[in-house]
């Protein structure tokens, strides 16, 4: 029953994208598909010309936001303000649709797991996501920070895990926006994570003592260069976390894309025959492609899950 | 005095030649890298099976490293390549 209730909230969140992204038009077929990559703001009428689209929720940016305006040329926004004259505007994009579908595929899957625990009683679905939440607890999460530290971290990195598996996996139904595969989605993750190290760190040391702690004992001369090149390992811990999400998800969706761009390729080449002859060939590398896909989506989720888990660890228990 | 069009032209493909090097390079190292995780796990593995499960998760957690690793690179490859 709660599967049905899951794969309707999948279902209805690829179709509220479909029906209010706009749509693409590149000069090529590559660009017009690689423009399904770039996070689109959804639009009340995707049929009608760029120029009358109007912005399905557009909210007006107050001045000192105004950077974050997202520069739309299309029809009237929130204001009523002209093409020429826009004022300052953000709007929903198709990738929140997900990830409000993810939140509440989480909320759907676990919503049975305390009783579960408590009392045993809990139909597959619950048995399924509690025996995950305990794996990540008894094989990420207390190996490295053991259980009392664990205990208070650990919903943070349960609710991480579980928010990026969902989305990575969304992202592969046909219709849908992989919103980790957008680096802003990421780098509001991995700053997460960043936040959590500082203020981790700063609570259980201290807050001079930590930025101290961050230098191994050097003699007195080599001190500020190395506490320059410890806080820049700092920060680029979480910006490779970042990183290296937002390629896995990009970069695969752009080769299932590539392959299937193929398809539209080989007839300019060899005429409609040849486009025939070589289209199972491109569909069969997507699919293969798409299955590893699968596979990099769950690890994705779990090696995020993992360095962010070593590395609050070391944040509240440096090695020297 | 303003370039000609052609040679704009010609050192924007040259970019874009050089980022699809850079890309193939990009393959070579992490091609390397992650042989190296797989031949050094295969053989733990014929010595130790019974420590198969270990080995299994912590060779999953380098590749993801190296792979981290390389997918920088491709980062800059696209940046290039596309604007």
């Amino acid at each position: 029953m709660r599967i049905a209730l899951a794969i309707l909230v999948i279902a209805a969140a690829c179709f509220a994208n479909l029906k209010f992204s706009p749509h693409h038009t590149g000069s090529s077929v590559f660009e017009t598909l690689y423009m399904h990559l770039m996070p689109a703001p959804l639009v009340t009428d995707n049929h009608v010309p760029h120029e009358e689209q109007e912005l399905l929720l557009p909210v007006a940016l107050p001045g000192f936001l105004s950077f974050m305006d997202i520069g739309w040329h299309g029809g009237a926004d929130a204001a009523g303000h002209t093409p020429e004259g826009h004022a300052p505007q953000t709007a929903l994009f198709n990738l929140q649709i997900f990830q409000v579908a993810a939140v509440l595929l989480v909320l759907l899957c676990f919503s049975g797991v305390p009783k579960y625990l408590r009392t045993g009683k809990g139909d597959q679905l619950t048995r399924l996501f509690a025996g995950f939440a305990m794996w990540v607890r008894d094989d990420m999460v207390y190996p490295v920070m053991g259980s009392k530290d664990g205990t208070r971290f650990l919903p943070f990195f349960l609710s991480v895990f579980f928010f990026i598996l969902f989305m990575n996996l969304m992202g592969l139904v046909p219709g849908s926006a992989t919103p980790t595969a957008s680096i802003f989605v990421t780098l509001a993750l991995a700053t997460i994570t960043l936040i959590s190290m500082v203020a981790g760190g700063m609570i259980s040391q201290g807050p001079i003592k930590f930025w101290l702690n961050l230098v191994p004992h050097v003699p007195l001369p080599l001190w500020p260069l190395l506490f320059v090149v410890e806080v820049l390992g700092l920060f680029v811990k979480p910006f490779a976390l970042t990183i290296r999400l937002f390629a896995n998800m990009s970069g695969g969706h752009m080769v299932v894309l590539s392959f299937m761009g193929l398809i539209f390729f080989f007839p300019t080449l060899w005429g409609t025959t040849g486009g025939w002859a070589a289209s199972p060939l491109g569909a069969g590398f997507a699919i293969f492609i798409m299955i590893i896909e699968v596979f990099v989506a769950m690890v994705q989720a779990f090696i995020f899950t993992q360095l962010s888990v070593i590395f609050i660890h070391q944040s509240i228990h440096p090695e020297h | 005095m303003p370039f000609q069009a052609e040679t704009v032209e010609a050192s924007m493909s040259l970019a874009k030649a050089g980022a699809g090097i850079g890309a193939g390079i990009v393959a070579i190292g992490a091609g390397l890298g992650i042989s190296r995780i797989g031949a050094a796990a295969n053989e733990s593995i014929a010595r130790q099976p019974e420590a198969t499960g270990d080995i299994r998760g912590s060779s999953i957690i380098l590749a993801a490293f190296i792979e981290g690793v390389s997918l920088f690179a491709v980062v800059v490859t696209l940046l290039i390549a596309i604007g």
